[in-house]
């Protein structure tokens, strides 16, 4: 019976947990996500790049310092800029969101690089992301696969 | 005898004339381009090259023969800037076809990157983008001479554990553990345009606007 009870509040936990997640705006931590989108790719990508808006409604810098995914090898932080005449993708340590302010991942900018997918994304399937800030709130997306914006 | 050197001299003034007016007419095109330079160098040839299309069939110089080719350089490990660059070009063709363009290249595109990117790899991630695209592959150091030739450049990057990157020019081999570690590669972007003399014609610097593009490729293929 009480395994029952205990069960059965880890499912209606876990329903909470999807529901908010699924919204694209709450505010307990200051931090809201607008937009996040999976970038369709071939079937064989051997990478994917993972798109949104962190907005951060805080007094406070607030740092991403890493994304997780189950289903692939690992995620980076990657920022592109063009240098020197070339396109370069830069592995970073975090990514900054200033007070106040927000970061927008997007095509040839920042972006967060879902490396060696266990199996294809078919386009308006969802990935679960995880995104761990340095204020200690960390965030469960589920983003959408799609073509562009 | 004299008749000989009139024949030579009006000769040299035809072809001098042809050549005249040959880059006239391309000073005055160029001031058109909107998304492109022209890059033609009737003195700087393309290199012999010897490569293998998605398909395994041989891809070398024959193959810009008689047909105009836009020519991209990928690599599939590249999440941004090239699928962006393919997508882009995707849009270009249907652009192309929809305004009845009398031209459509063929599009053709090369891996910086042919340890990973082979040519079962690229038929599935280039033809996705469209059905005609042509991924080609092959020998290193003949990829690295083609970028060359084309005024490309990429480098490799590789990070240790510790987060420390080493970069690596393109004509250095990577060692054994760069391989396992995984690399990106920075590299400059352009879409090339090749005529049907085989040479190297336009080429389009970042950013690609399609429409743009479409109209340098209409005026630049109308006016050969
Ligand atoms: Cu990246």
């Amino acid at each position: 019976m009480n395994k029952m009870i205990s069960s059965l509040v880890l499912i209606l936990l876990s329903l909470l947990v999807i529901t908010q997640t699924g919204a694209t705006n709450h505010d307990i931590d200051g931090i809201t996500i607008h937009n996040p989108w999976v970038r369709l790719a071939p079937s064989n990508a051997p990478v994917l790049g993972v798109f949104m808006e962190i907005h951060n409604n805080s007094n406070h810098d607030i740092r991403l310092l890493s994304a997780n995914a189950s289903g692939y090898k690992r995620l980076e932080l990657h920022k592109t800029e063009y240098k020197n005449g070339m396109m370069k993708m830069t592995k970073q340590g975090f990514m900054p969101i200033l007070a106040h302010d927000k970061l927008i991942l997007k095509p040839g900018s920042w972006h967060i690089m879902m490396i060696s997918p266990e199996s294809a994304s078919n386009e308006g399937e969802f990935v679960m992301v995880e995104l761990i800030f340095d204020n200690g709130s960390s965030k469960t997306l589920r983003v959408k696969v799609k073509k562009e914006i | 005898m004299f008749k000989k050197i009139f024949i030579v001299v009006v000769m040299v003034v035809i072809v001098l004339s042809l050549y005249v007016n040959f880059n006239h007419n391309y000073k005055g095109l160029s001031k058109q381009l909107k998304a492109s330079f022209m890059l033609y160098n009737p003195d700087k040839e393309l290199s012999y090259f010897s490569l293998v299309d998605h398909n395994n069939n041989k891809f070398d110089n024959k193959n810009f023969k008689d047909k105009w080719t836009l020519l991209s350089f990928i690599y599939t490990h590249c999440p941004d800037v090239c699928p962006t660059g393919l997508m882009d070009m995707s849009i270009l063709k249907s652009i192309l076809i929809k305004r009845g363009a009398s031209i459509v290249p063929n599009i053709v595109t090369i891996t910086f990157d042919p340890i990973r990117d082979t040519p079962e790899v690229l038929k599935t991630y280039v033809t996705y983008f469209d059905k005609s695209f042509l991924g080609v592959s092959g020998n290193q150091s003949q990829i690295n001479q083609l970028v060359q030739d084309f005024g490309a450049y990429y480098e490799r990057v590789v990070y240790a554990k510790n987060g420390k990157s080493t970069v690596f020019k393109n004509d250095k081999p990577l060692p054994e553990w760069a391989l396992v570690a995984g690399y990106l590669i920075n590299h400059t972007a352009w879409i090339y345009l090749v005529g049907p003399n085989g040479q190297i014609f336009a080429g389009f610097p970042l950013p690609h606007n399609p429409l743009e593009m479409a109209d340098d490729i209409e005026l630049l293929t109308e006016n050969y």
